[in-house]
């Protein structure tokens, strides 16, 4: 359990000021940390009783493979100890209740947001992805099917690196969210090897290394369905920032 | 239809080449073909912050003598050429000022690119924030640039980011990246992200990309 206190300005203060100002943030309190209180973060971030909408079911530009294995992960919910994550069109969807420790809140607060990774709507032209989460293995698995939108290359219809990178920047955010309240990414480091043809799917297998000094360190390899292809392979270390209770919504 | 397209981008090369001087003023230029009018995004348009279009003309001046170049962005990739295409269909695919606003400058002596970028509110993360996702397309895309003028076509093998503090959404950033050495079929390169008086350092990038054999497949 990690006790100490945490200061962010630390680490960011000492390339000068966050925008905004000096701050120092709050202390991470042990209290709220780890074991059921996972429990609850995650079913917080579930938002099971929503209207919202949840981009994570299956539509019909999904590939067949990406149907089945999304079936057989969905199986895997019911005893396993899998979790489907949902999706919702903005990150603030997830954390309703919660928010950023004041010295964070920025004014270019919009209301009309939307996380990167949904703002394409139209179906099967940009990120098609699922997130299956298991809490007590600290793992994920992301099926990812990138849609013509993120074409790289011309002539050849491969999706670009950097949507690749998108995708596993935003399954490592998730899954450190939920395994340790990770927030900000502090390093991504990604070693391409194949290309990903647009429209299959790659499946992305994400382990959290270890947590230790307020820090999340993760890994991911991105392969596909038949494990014969690596498309890449990632790591990535984020920072630990408890969110506050938002008391302004009672 | 193919032919006269990449005849005006054989034209903007040879430009380069010769150093002339550039039109200062942002005119929104089309190109037209027989069929399709290609739209460049790499211009002014009403979604534009005033941080960022003070830095478009202060490039736009540095175009002036030749030693800088204003690289245009187009949407449809069947007419473009292969330098000018990666990651640019996607990150075009939105209405004026909700995704990514950004124009690129290339200077060949220096072998570096800088984009202007601004992130708009469709490229949220953390609530407030950019996505780092969306953070990483840019430096891929603009590194990318940066290895594909000298190096054709390329591909990313590696790509190393920290990221020092999280950007505002909305706001506008500076994207420097510079080809650092070529080994072979390698090319490195590096680059940062800095606020716009170059105060804050929100990103250092590192990466590798190879040039790929346009004759073999890609499969």
């Amino acid at each position: 359990m990690i006790r100490r206190g945490f200061q962010v300005a630390a680490r960011l203060g000492h390339h000068g000021a966050l925008p905004g100002g000096p701050y120092i943030l709050p202390r991470f309190s042990p209290a709220s940390a780890f074991g059921s209180s996972m429990d609850s973060l995650v079913s917080r971030f579930c938002q099971e009783k929503t209207d919202l909408k949840n981009y994570t079911l299956p539509n019909a530009s999904w590939c067949p493979d990406m149907l089945n294995l999304y079936h057989e992960f969905l199986e895997k919910t019911k005893a396993d100890g899998w979790i489907r994550l949902p999706s919702f069109k903005s990150n603030r969807n997830h954390i309703q209740g919660l928010k950023l420790p004041l010295a964070l809140t920025v004014t270019s607060d919009k209301s009309d947001c939307r996380i990167f990774t949904r703002c394409i709507e139209t179906e099967g032209q940009g990120y098609e992805y699922v997130i299956f989460f298991h809490s007590s293995k600290k793992k994920s698995v992301c099926l990812f099917q990138p849609g013509p939108y993120l074409e790289g290359p011309p002539r050849v219809r491969f999706a670009h690196g950097g949507s690749l990178a998108a995708m596993i920047d935003e399954t490592f955010s998730k899954t450190v969210y939920l395994a340790g309240e990770g927030l900000f990414t502090l390093n991504l480091s990604i070693r391409f090897k194949n290309l990903i043809r647009v429209g299959s799917l790659a499946v992305l297998n994400i382990d959290v290394e270890k947590i230790e000094d307020q820090k999340l360190y993760i890994s991911c390899v991105a392969q596909s369905v038949d494990q014969q292809t690596v498309y890449a392979k990632a790591s990535g270390t984020f920072l630990q920032l408890q969110l506050e209770e938002d008391s302004s919504q009672y | 239809m193919l032919r006269s397209c990449t005849a005006a981008l054989r034209t903007l090369r040879a430009l380069r080449g010769r150093r002339a001087a550039r039109d200062p003023v942002p005119a929104r230029r089309w190109f037209s073909t027989e069929k399709v009018i290609l739209k460049d995004h790499a211009l002014p348009n009403p979604s534009w912050s005033k941080d960022l279009r003070r830095l478009f003309d202060q490039f736009m001046k540095k175009c002036e003598d030749g030693a800088w170049e204003r690289l245009p962005s187009y949407k449809n990739s069947k007419l473009v050429k292969e330098q000018l295409s990666q990651a640019q269909l996607f990150t075009r695919g939105y209405e004026d000022g909700l995704g990514f606003e950004y124009v690129m400058f290339y200077n060949d002596d220096e072998k570096r690119t800088v984009c202007l970028f601004q992130g708009g509110p469709y490229l949220q993360g953390v609530p407030g924030f950019l996505h780092g996702g969306a953070i990483a397309t840019m430096i891929d895309a603009t590194v990318g640039m940066c290895a594909a003028i000298p190096g054709g076509i390329v591909m990313t093998a590696n790509l190393n980011i920290n990221f020092k503090r999280p950007i505002p959404l909305c706001s506008v950033v500076v994207i420097n990246s510079q080809l650092d050495k070529i080994e072979g079929r390698k090319l490195f390169l590096s680059c940062n992200v800095r606020s716009v008086d170059e105060k804050i350092l929100y990103s250092e990038a590192t990466s590798l990309f190879i040039k790929l054999d346009p004759e073999k497949s890609l499969t």
